[in-house]
């Protein structure tokens, strides 16, 4: 970014065209359906992974001439920030293609990904910002950081201070988020990696929190990043803006987190793929982000694996793969819960899809978020593993598996199991998976292998 | 005076297509054929848009078609409401709803989806927006005659304003003059119970049922 490329965003967010908020979800709404029309972006329920350049281009020139008509709304100001297709073709081209996460012999780079690229995705582990208790959030995150392929660590989010109600703004909060980034660093410590990659500090909903967060010796390094957050769709505010300035400053790493809706403003799975592909234009263009965290999630029940979450996933990652150098990241987003089968194949299905289509990974959000310490480093491993074996795959072969796993959960999507907590399904002394839940593992990893994943890939 | 098939198959057609200018057209049609604007929002406009909020739910359509529908019924209203006005009659709404997302908290989609819905099936709404403080929910449902205060909290670090909010109805001795529902993300039926909600609802569609059968009960 250029040193002064946040003093013309903010000249622009002041001057820019005024739009009630009302007004710029219409407009949004009304042109994507415009573009998917004059793109020709159509669904095929029979194909959810398509193995067709030509389609992911057009999501791209769609999404680029979306960002460009419409811009940014920054709620602060109510006016939108505009940008030419010169400016943001310019911005694109310079984006970072790699990043070094983490620091010493723990750290890793995270590389931009083609599509059925052999280079391995680099993983990051959950929780991804899905609600934890004070008393289970430390083991939860080492149960995580002690999982050897897991290379970066996630945050969970806890809502209480010693009991207290943590309200955003608050010095409960500030206090909160120093706890929490020491809790993450004691945790890659204990796990004996400690300079891993800490992606988050979730518990702070403010940048004041976020900032709280960095502490070179006992919190946040500058090897590690907070996310800068987009509100759906294409909208951003000062808050966020100034945690762009605050990483900017500090030299941390800036991570992009865009949580588009599918049946939200985009409407169907061809809109909500476009208006995805320029979310990541605005963590380009805006926040000058050094990998962007695409957290897609169901209107109805919070998640990505369902049949339209699987096929925008497929598009929107070739589009990325195919048009810029950007590192992508894919957020999966589950309905069921630990110590569920059904957890295990929505993990495989969004590992396999997501690996082949150009992203690194990240998981795995469980329950939709809907319950507090539903979630395990045992999931996260899951990834990592069907990931690897995932890298020989075609699109074709996704396209495949995808179909292969859908009916194994596909029913619960709207009557979702959601599993244990994680003291249930882990030893909370010795911060293992307990025998039932590594069972269901191992079982579903075998039926895996039994219809042709080669598990094992280095 | 019965309303001609032609004109209610259109008005409902555009409305259900959210086709503003064919919704308003008709509704002009409507108002120079003389027809009752009143019969025309009860007989026409809401079963449409019930018809809009059923297919939302039911996963056939999506935020777009809820949003463009919204707007065509905005534009029709416009013109009907002026109309009941010039007769010296008013219209009649099934209850006043104030509706926000709590102080802190910034995600307000879901609250305007429930905004729509309610409006569809022919609530006032006063929707006071994301981030609202616990004073500005008590002052609007005083200034507005509200029946229903609806809060919206997608966040377990958010929820407690819900509360706080609640505590400032009780302080005030206001808390039962208003029915004070909630809902969102984080929030379970079982937590609105036990902080002494009058109400809570999982989604938009219950949100409606919930609001009819408190307003109902008023």
């Amino acid at each position: 970014m250029q040193s002064n490329w946040l003093i013309e965003i903010m000249k622009r967010a002041q001057t820019g065209p005024f739009m009630k908020e009302n007004e710029f979800d219409l407009l949004l709404a009304k042109r994507i359906k415009a573009l998917v029309k004059q793109y020709g972006i159509q669904y095929d329920p029979n194909n959810l992974v398509p193995a067709d350049d030509g389609l992911a281009d057009r999501v791209f020139q769609a999404a680029l001439d979306l960002f460009v008509d419409v811009g940014v709304y920054c709620q602060t100001t109510e006016r939108c920030i505009r940008f030419s297709r010169d400016e943001v073709l310019a911005l694109v081209a310079q984006a970072r293609s790699e990043i070094v996460l983490g620091t010493g012999k723990d750290a890793v780079v995270m590389r931009h990904r083609g599509v059925e690229d052999p280079q391995r995705a680099v993983m990051h582990s959950g929780p991804t910002g899905t609600p934890c208790t004070e008393r289970y959030h430390p083991l939860i995150l080492l149960s995580c950081a002690q999982e050897p392929l897991v290379d970066c660590l996630g945050a969970g989010s806890v809502s209480t201070y010693f009991g207290a109600k943590i309200l955003p703004g608050s010095p409960l909060e500030i206090l909160g988020s120093r706890r929490d980034a020491g809790v993450a660093r004691e945790a890659v410590r204990m796990a004996g990696r400690p300079g891993m990659h800490i992606n988050d500090v979730a518990v702070s909903l403010t940048c004041a929190g976020k900032m709280a967060a960095l502490d070179p010796a006992a919190g946040l390094r500058p090897s590690d990043g907070f996310l800068v957050s987009q509100m759906v769709e294409l909208k951003t505010d000062f808050d966020q803006l100034s945690r762009v300035a605050a990483l900017y400053n500090y030299g941390g790493v800036i991570v992009d987190l865009m949580t588009p809706l599918i049946g939200g403003v985009g409407g169907a799975a061809p809109g909500t793929a476009v208006v995805s592909v320029a979310d990541h234009l605005l963590g380009v263009v805006l926040y000058d982000a050094d990998y962007h965290m695409f957290s897609l999630t169901h209107l109805h029940y919070v998640n990505n694996t369902d049949p339209l979450g699987i096929w925008v996933q497929a598009v929107v990652g070739q589009a990325l793969a195919r048009n810029t150098p950007i590192v992508a990241l894919n957020d999966i987003y589950v309905v069921s819960g630990p110590g569920t089968k059904e957890l295990l194949y929505e993990c495989a299905v969004g590992a396999i899809v997501g690996t082949v289509c150009g992203f690194n990974m990240q998981g795995a959000g469980t329950t939709g978020g809907f319950r507090a310490d539903h979630t395990t480093g045992l999931e996260a491993r899951f990834i990592a593993e069907v990931s690897r074996a995932s890298l020989s795959l075609s699109r074709a072969d996704a396209a495949g598996w995808a179909q292969a796993l859908l009916p194994r959960y596909q029913e619960t999507l709207t009557n979702p199991n959601r599993g244990k907590p994680f003291p249930e399904v882990y030893d909370v002394e010795t911060v293992q998976p307990k025998e039932e839940w590594l069972a269901m593992y191992h079982a579903v990893k075998d039926e895996l292998a039994g219809l042709g994943l080669k598990f094992g890939n280095p | 005076m019965s309303i001609p098939e032609s004109i209610r198959e259109r008005l409902s057609q555009a409305l259900i297509e959210g086709d503003a200018d064919a919704a308003e057209a008709a509704a002009l049609e409507a108002l120079q054929a003389d027809l009752d604007p009143l019969a025309v929002i009860s007989e026409v406009m809401i079963p449409a848009l019930t018809e809009v909020g059923n297919q939302f739910q039911c996963g056939d359509i999506f935020l777009p078609e809820l949003m463009m529908a919204g707007e065509a019924a905005e534009r029709v209203s416009k013109h009907l409401e002026a109309a009941i006005a010039a007769q010296g009659r008013t219209t009649t709404a099934l209850g006043i709803v104030v509706m926000g997302t709590v102080q802190g908290d910034v995600h307000d989609i879901g609250k305007n989806i429930v905004a729509t819905m309610l409006r569809a099936h022919g609530f006032k709404v006063v929707d006071l927006g994301r981030n609202v403080a616990p004073s500005k929910f008590l002052d609007a449902a005083r200034a507005n005659g509200a029946d229903i205060v609806a809060m919206s909290t997608l966040m377990t670090t958010t929820r407690p304003q819900a509360l706080n909010t609640l505590n400032l109805f009780r302080e005030v001795g206001a808390r039962d003059q208003y029915a004070l529902i909630v809902g969102g993300g984080c929030v379970t039926e079982t937590w609105a119970n036990e902080a002494g909600f009058d109400g809570y609802s999982a989604d938009a569609a219950g949100a409606v049922e919930l609001c009819k059968k408190l307003v109902n009960k008023n």
